[in-house]
């Protein structure tokens, strides 16, 4: 697959409500404040959110443009004003039009996304869950990462996105984020019990990215549609995200050697 | 993968309970202690993945920043850590309990007699066929882990021999506690050895921290009391000193006596392991309340770590292993210590 210059960033999860979302778009403002043009792509293609969470009234045509009904400068619509800003595509939220989106959709996803040559990054917002269609969007992306939270359930469902991952890329592991946690130590336990778990099943170590502490600010944030970077952006799970962001590339793009395919 | 949680009282009832739960092939994938004074254990059991098989492993991940020696040392230990050890019994990554095969391993490592024997002995008590496992339930029989709680701290003093990082560390602490959120103050009270203070002073200016010095202890206990009504932690820097010179000890003792003041032992891992255990009872008489182990990075022998850390005077508040004053303090538990001791690089240890 040949593909223009941008860098491709997927963030999932396996099970739902780890805050992949959250995630994804307080990173898609971080890579826009970092000087890099942004697109974030909500693929929650049943339920997509993002824009709830942003506080927009409409989020883009994602299905007209995979239909090829819409170009893709109409799609797009841009948030946010000044240098942190950046274009969102999703499906209308609460619409349920791409509900039965299957690899096909995600085949024809990655086609357009070719198109997208005026980005430097685009973030993937993928739907929870381990489907051959978010497998095929993260197995596709430079920087794959999966957000987990310290309860038993979300650790086995990120070491279940960790190994399809794995098997459908011969051997790439995504990176592991733990969000919601009480600390460094249990963040640590966490990612460690999912490493531990890819290297005594699968042969294979997961990087351990960093963690977001849990924070009220975020869910206040939320529940204000606001983005945290302006509801508080000095808030300890803000901090942690720029941290996580400035890893996974802004200008320096540190990590692009280490799971890159291209 | 089918994930199972398990509350014990100790390790060794957990492990037992692990083992009749989820069987022999079960994967210990986390640890910790809880409030209560037990433990909880993580295990995971799954289907060897052997669609993704050995040539599928991408080495990339580890060796991406492979060329910085740092980077080299963390990652040796980390797979001294995690990784299995060569295959003996059939199955990879477990050695069955041998008292014999263990008492070598502990002298490869330079672990006393005394000591070697004594967590054999346990070892061989907590009846389980797994030899790492085995050995973390006698180390989480001495293992008093008492991490710093920089949020609550009032006033740190590090002491310890010459050369063994007091300084290094106190640069360390101090950027921990930032990390909490406290404001730090420096402390020098080695006036007299050259250039002592001047590197306290570069440390503090590379964290943004004060430093200043006090010659006495009068004076040290008046700085101290400032920055304890100022809200300020203060981090005190000592001289090099022998705590098994009675004389010495005596007069550490009384600075360690200072209101408020809690003194932390800092021992290298480098040393010698008998040594090392005599200077950390010697530090704990002298005053100190915990202990730390320094250059973890450095010894390949990790018979000085152990001695340190199981040392019955002082609870063990982790270790460092990285040059860099960035590098933090890891508190290990009980079954990343007897990994270490047991699966070992057979080639760097003879």
């Amino acid at each position: 697959m040949t593909r223009s210059s941008y860098r491709l960033t997927a963030v999932g999860s396996g099970k739902g409500g780890t805050g992949k979302t959250f995630v994804a778009l307080t990173l898609a403002h971080f890579f826009a404040a970092a000087g890099e043009t942004v697109l974030l792509l909500d693929a929650d293609f049943g339920l997509a959110n993002a824009s709830v969470q942003l506080g927009l009234g409409h989020a883009g045509d994602l299905p007209g443009l995979i239909a090829g009904r819409t170009p893709f400068a109409k799609a797009i619509v841009h948030v946010g004003a000044g240098k942190d800003g950046f274009d969102l595509i999703a499906a209308p939220a609460g619409s349920g039009a791409l509900a039965n989106a299957g690899e096909t959709i995600a085949d024809k996803l990655l086609a357009v996304l070719c198109n997208a040559r005026n980005y430097d990054r685009i973030v993937i917002d993928l739907p929870a869950g381990v489907g051959a269609g978010t497998m095929t969007l993260a197995a596709h992306a430079d920087d794959a990462l999966v957000v987990t939270t310290p309860d038993p359930t979300a650790i086995t469902d990120a070491y279940a996105f960790v190994k399809l991952m794995a098997r459908r890329t011969g051997g790439r592991m995504p990176g592991i984020v733990v969000n919601m946690a009480t600390g460094e130590a249990e963040a640590k336990r966490t990612a460690g019990a999912v490493i531990r778990s890819a290297d005594a099943f699968l042969k294979n170590k997961p990087d351990y990215l960093g963690f977001v502490p849990q924070d009220g600010a975020v869910g206040e944030a939320i529940r204000r549609q606001k983005t945290l970077t302006t509801y508080a952006p000095d808030s300890p799970a803000a901090t942690a995200l720029g941290a996580l962001a400035e890893t996974l590339g802004g200008e320096s793009r540190k990590r692009q050697s280490a799971t890159s395919l291209r | 993968m089918q994930l199972q949680t398990f509350l014990a009282d100790d390790m060794k009832a957990a492990l037992s309970e692990v083992r009749a739960a989820m069987g022999e092939d079960a994967v210990i994938i986390s640890s910790q202690k809880t409030k209560g004074g037990g433990v909880m254990i993580r295990a995971a059991v799954d289907e060897a993945d052997n669609d993704v098989g050995e040539d599928a492993q991408e080495p990339a991940n580890e060796d991406a920043d492979a060329g910085q020696p740092n980077s080299r040392f963390r990652q040796a230990l980390i797979r001294r850590l995690r990784e299995p050890a060569s295959d003996t019994t059939g199955r990879p990554g477990r050695l069955r309990f041998d008292r014999a095969q263990l008492l070598t391993l502990f002298a490869r490592h330079r672990l006393p007699d005394g000591l070697a024997h004594l967590l054999a002995e346990r070892a061989a008590g907590a009846k389980i066929a797994d030899m790492t496992l085995a050995l973390a339930a006698a180390i989480d029989a001495s293992l008093k882990p008492a991490p710093i709680d920089f949020t609550k701290a009032k006033a740190l003093m590090l002491i310890g021999l010459n050369g063994a990082g007091k300084t290094a560390t106190v640069a360390k602490l101090a950027a921990l506690a930032q990390l909490a959120g406290r404001i730090v103050m420096l402390i020098g009270t080695d006036t007299v050895g050259a250039g002592a203070l001047a590197r306290l002073e570069a440390f503090a200016e590379h964290l943004g921290a004060e430093s200043v010095t006090a010659a006495t202890a009068t004076s040290l206990a008046e700085r101290i009391r400032d920055c304890i009504v100022a809200g300020t932690l203060p981090i005190v820097d000592t001289a090099g000193f022998d705590p098994r010179q009675h004389k010495s000890a005596i007069a550490m003792r009384a600075v360690a006596a200072i209101e408020n003041l809690e003194t932390v032992g800092v021992v290298s891992a480098t040393g010698d392991a008998e040594e090392a255990g005599e200077i950390a009872a010697g530090l704990a008489d002298a005053g100190a309340r915990r202990l730390i182990v320094t250059r973890a990075d450095l010894s390949r022998r990790v018979g000085a770590l152990i001695c340190t850390a199981l040392c019955e005077k002082g609870p063990f508040a982790g270790l460092t292993r990285s040059p860099f004053v960035a590098g933090g303090l890891e508190v290990p538990s009980a079954l990343q210590l007897a990994r270490l001791l047991i699966e070992t690089d057979e080639e760097s240890v003879q």
